[in-house]
């Protein structure tokens, strides 16, 4: 893994950025009543040659996040800098020529390839649309050279997707990602799909490649054992906003948001001697609607330190005022009005 | 640090962009267990796509090779009847009418003493017209209005379903007595455009569901991720993830055309004699079913084998289609 | 290994086949564990291991055709399930033993309100009146900590959130009050914070009912918080047995210790993960000898040849490994 600093230029940076769905009644005469606030305020940077990951619970927000990086869905309001250029507000060539540097890869290892086309065409299809991306004669070769990049036969470009195992088909999926060579490639929940042996061989291709392509990821992931894993900096979504974010130490062993410490608490720790030791800490209740959406704090309907100004005032997303002139790691962002140090993982045992 | 053992195996095959590989090497060896066809195997010579793979697949399905045997000889017959079929379907003589099989009249008379297998083989060029064509103006309006809908959704899509609930309401016998009645051409032309006025809703509205249910799919995502263009989406993606309800549906309505023909000439509002179509003779024979049953039997044996062809050829296309079955 | 005498559940040498239109998957090769009452057995596999194949061999809910018990015993306190009629099968399912699935959504019914469907259980099981049974469905929902389960009890399983769905799953899973419940995947397709308010619930409620637990699960850390045994199942064999301390301590298996090695930590960052290599086998074309060893970085010619038995390792655990002594040494190099 490439360490890199947050102060270096940063390759992409969101502000502000909110997507909301319109709930609307009526046929024929659309009336709005209400939006699912599925992005909700949503800022951070991606350093070149850095991993975020962005963690969080199902209906959080985070893969509209994905979507909304790749131009997939348009923003309600805010912007996405790419190198400093807006993307949000681009259209025709200009996002055609932005998409070579902004690459995604799926979920769903057997919804994202077309079951109708050859391994080959899957990954040459980005030559088709970007014909300046690589001459016509060579792009059969760069094709068998993709493949063996992620570990696959290069014989198998007369292949179809069924004929490979999930693993397997995340590795097209990721080779069709690499084709124009992009920066940036944001990863939505790369491996949930995947049995736990072939997990660990798809994340060790996606950190080889990291180095080898230079490239940024924004890895996002609801696994928080496997986005500690594989990033630099990690932001913990709530419904539709980033709560705390932080390098990942200073996240996962100092967390001051109570929703990440709940988060951490909760995970599972693949080893029994700690079981009795852990102190879980369970939160009561479900997550609210995203069509309705707490005021002050979104987080205090389950929180088990909200008062008062919690239901008036929404806290920012920044250092807190109590570690504002510390330099430990608790001083990173976090959008609570009554943030302190609580150490949930286990500590280390090295 | 785990020992050297325990690591994972160093792939061979690393050569390609430098770099080391993971497990590559091993994991691509196990591929060689997964099934696949024959074709599968090869190694990567030609690079091949869905349709020339699909064609390979066609030529060596006995389904397809026997019904493009039966289509190609009912087209043959229907541009050069005279090829297999002596004098004039139109000749008849009374005195021989409900005779059983004769000479130069291998399936007998009917009703009126017209010779069956001479009126059969004339048939089939008025019948195979109607149901080719009124299946392709069908399934061509329908598959591309029905699309358009599904994919891009909003107004379009509302406004294209309510027009067809409102053809679904239409009952087809009725619609033909009444439109068709002010028609005075004898010719196919006002049938087969009947016929894809009518007809196009049903397909149109399966061709939107899967089209729709195609768009959910990941891959085409990517693809909008990669650039692609609204018309590569539809033509590259979603038409051949779509388009197999579409062909089952469409090849099962050609012989509901062909029969709906029968019918509303024997209403008297399709074609009229002295027109020769199966349908003509499959409603001039169902009276004297108990003493002429081979009127009946020759041009209805002749409908179902041309419906059962298409049928079969639909089928054969669909499979081939379709890489998970090969 | 252990005595198995007076075990709650005994299942020995169960073998499962599914027959296809491209020939015979060798689903379950035989299985063989026990449960105690009061305890809790993990049945860890990755998809295609055979454990959940195991578990609906056990209930009786197998999909016949394809699938096929051609082999083995199933011990239920005592009585042999596989020599029983299909009416005193039924009986036994729900009131003795109970299964909890990983999708509630799919497992209720999507138009009988959850009232109806826990109360169903007592219509049918207890001959209770319909009044009778929805008093007895609010008392279950009151158990499982649902929230306002008088009034809620006439909605619709859409109308919960996927938590409070998988906790009626529950409820209706212990309306019975069986000995044996097997839960396959309970919480896989919940949130963390979810899931451990599930997991919770129901390990208080297996020690409140002393009942059997087989928790069929892939995920290493939830079986690390709430099971006393673990069996690892690969290929449709148990490649593994022991106490849960013990396998996390020191492996006796190089598939487990690929398992344990391969996931990252919550706790820990750093050094790339060991990644098992390969795939799990072809179902129909299961390797010959030991069917790990084509992935196995410690395979040697008899490997190949002859297939392990389950080796005792000691008292309480077993494995199915040649090597199994010099997997556990080779443990003392890793840490030093």
């Amino acid at each position: 893994m490439t360490s890199t600093t947050s102060t270096a230029e940063p390759i992409l940076e969101v502000t502000g950025l909110v997507k909301h769905y319109p709930l609307t009644r009526g046929i024929l005469f659309k009336k709005q009543i209400g939006a699912v606030k599925a992005v909700d305020g949503v800022d951070f940077t991606l350093a070149r040659g850095e991993t975020l990951g962005i963690v969080g619970e199902s209906g959080c927000g985070k893969s509209t996040v994905a979507k909304l990086l790749c131009n997939l869905e348009r923003p309600t309001a805010g912007s996405i800098r790419f190198k400093g250029e807006d993307i949000t507000k681009l259209s025709g060539k200009a996002l055609k020529a932005v998409r070579r540097n902004i690459q995604m890869v799926f979920q769903d290892p057997y919804t994202s390839l077309n079951p109708r086309m050859t391994v080959g065409d899957i990954i040459g299809e980005p030559y088709d649309i970007h014909p300046e991306a690589a001459p016509k004669g060579d792009r059969r070769r760069r094709v068998q050279e993709l493949l063996d990049v992620v570990g696959l036969d290069p014989e198998y470009v007369n292949r179809y997707p069924h004929q490979f195992s999930g693993g397997q088909r995340q590795r097209i999926g990721i080779a069709r990602g690499l084709a124009l060579r992009p920066e940036v490639i944001v990863a939505d929940e790369p491996v949930s799909a995947l049995d736990v042996s072939v997990q660990a061989q798809v994340i060790n291709l996606m950190d080889r490649l990291q180095s080898e392509f230079d490239l940024s990821y924004v890895f996002i992931a609801h696994d928080l054992s496997i986005v500690r894993h594989i990033s630099d900096r990690v932001g913990v979504m709530y419904l539709g906003r980033i709560v705390e974010i932080g390098r990942d130490a200073e996240i996962y062993d100092h967390p001051t948001h109570p929703y990440t410490q709940a988060l951490l608490s909760a995970v599972p720790v693949p080893d029994p001697e700690a079981r009795e030791q852990r102190e879980r800490i369970i939160l009561s209740g479900d997550v609210p609607s995203p069509t309705n959406i707490p005021s002050g704090c979104r987080f205090r309907t389950r929180c088990w330190k909200a008062q008062e100004r919690c239901v008036r005032e929404v806290p920012a997303l920044a250092v807190p005022a109590v570690f504002r002139d510390t330099s430990g790691p608790a001083a990173h962002a976090s959008a609570c009005h009554f943030a302190e140090e609580k150490q949930v993982v286990p500590a280390e045992d090295s | 640090m785990p020992d050297q053992q325990y690591e994972p195996e160093r792939a061979i095959a690393g050569t390609g962009m430098g770099g080391a590989m993971d497990l590559g090497a091993s994991e691509a060896a196990t591929l060689e267990r997964t099934p696949g066809g024959p074709e599968g195997t090869g190694p990567a010579g030609k690079p091949r796509s869905l349709w020339s793979d699909a064609w390979r697949d066609l030529r060596r399905n006995p389904v397809f090779l026997v019904s493009a045997v039966v289509i190609l000889f009912l087209v043959f017959i229907s541009v050069w009847p005279s090829a297999i079929a002596s004098g004039s379907p139109l000749k008849c003589d009374l005195a021989k009418a409900q005779d059983g099989p004769g000479p130069g009249a291998p399936f007998g008379y009917d009703g009126q003493g017209c010779n069956v297998y001479t009126r059969t083989v004339y048939g089939a060029r008025t019948s195979v017209t109607v149901g080719v064509l009124a299946t392709l103006g069908v399934g061509v309006l329908g598959s591309v209005l029905g699309a358009l809908a599904g994919y891009f959704g909003g107004v379009w899509d509302s406004i294209l379903s309510r027009i067809t609930d409102i053809f679904f309401a239409i009952p087809v016998v009725l619609g033909g007595l009444v439109l068709l009645s002010v028609v005075t051409s004898n010719t196919v032309w006002p049938v087969i455009g009947f016929m894809v006025l009518l007809g196009w809703p049903q397909i149109g509205r399966i061709s939107r569901g899967s089209v729709i249910t195609a768009k959910q799919n990941d891959y085409v995502q990517a693809a909008r991720a990669l650039g692609a263009s609204d018309s590569r989406i539809l033509l590259r993606h979603i038409a051949p993830n779509a388009v197999a309800p579409v062909i089952v549906v469409a090849t099962i309505a050609l012989g509901t055309y062909i029969a709906l023909e029968a019918t509303l000439s024997y209403l008297g509002v399709g074609l009229k004699p002295p027109s020769v179509s199966w349908g003509i003779d499959i409603s001039a024979a169902s009276p004297y079913i108990r003493n002429a049953p081979h009127a009946l039997l020759w041009p209805s044996g002749a409908l179902a084998l041309t419906v059962l062809a298409f049928i079969m050829l639909g089928d054969a296309v669909r499979d081939a289609l379709d890489p998970k079955l090969r | 290994m252990r005595g198995a005498d007076g075990a709650l559940l005994e299942v020995r040498d169960l073998k499962v086949e599914f027959r296809t239109r491209d020939g015979v998957a060798h689903a379950v090769n035989g299985v063989s564990y026990e449960v105690d009452a009061g305890e809790t057995l993990a049945v860890l596999g990755e998809s295609g291991s055979g454990k959940s194949v195991t578990a609906q061999a056990v209930m009786g809910i197998l999909d016949t055709p394809p699938g096929k018990v051609t082999g083995g015993r199933i011990l239920f306190q005592g009585r042999d399930l596989l020599t029983l009629k299909e009416e005193e099968r039924r009986r036994i399912r729900g009131a003795g033993m109970a299964m909890i699935f990983q999708d509630a959504l799919s497992a209720l019914n999507p138009v009988i309100s959850v009232g109806d469907q826990l109360g169903e259980m007592f219509v049918v099981h207890r001959g209770m009146s319909k009044k009778d049974a929805r008093g007895k469905a609010v008392e279950l929902m009151e158990r499982v900590r649902i929230p306002a389960a008088a009034q809620r009890v006439r909605d619709y399983p859409h109308q919960f959130s996927g938590g409070m769905r998988q906790r009626i799953m529950i409820a209706m899973a212990l309306a019975l009050e069986p000995a044996l419940i097997i839960a396959d995947e309970p919480t896989t397709a919940l949130d963390v914070t979810v899931q451990a308010q599930v997991m919770d619930l129901l390990a208080e409620l297996q020690r409140e009912y002393h009942m059997g637990l087989i928790l069929i699960t892939h995920d290493l850390g939830v079986v690390a918080d709430v099971a006393d045994r673990i069996a690892v199942m690969y290929a449709g064999k148990i490649v593994e047995s022991a106490p849960v301390r013990d396998i996390y301590k020191a492996p006796a298996h190089p598939y487990t210790r690929g398992l344990l090695d391969s996931i990252p930590r919550l706790d820990q960052k750093g050094h790339q993960l060991y990644a098992i290599k390969g795939l799990p086998p072809n179902l129909m074309h299961i390797p010959p000898g030991c069917s790990f060893h084509p992935r196995c970085p410690m395979a040697r010619d008899v490997c190949r040849t002859d297939e392990p038995p389950l080796y005792e390792v000691s008292g309480t655990r077993g494995s199915a490994c040649h090597f199994w002594r010099e997997c556990l040494d080779d443990l003392d190099d890793l840490d030093g």
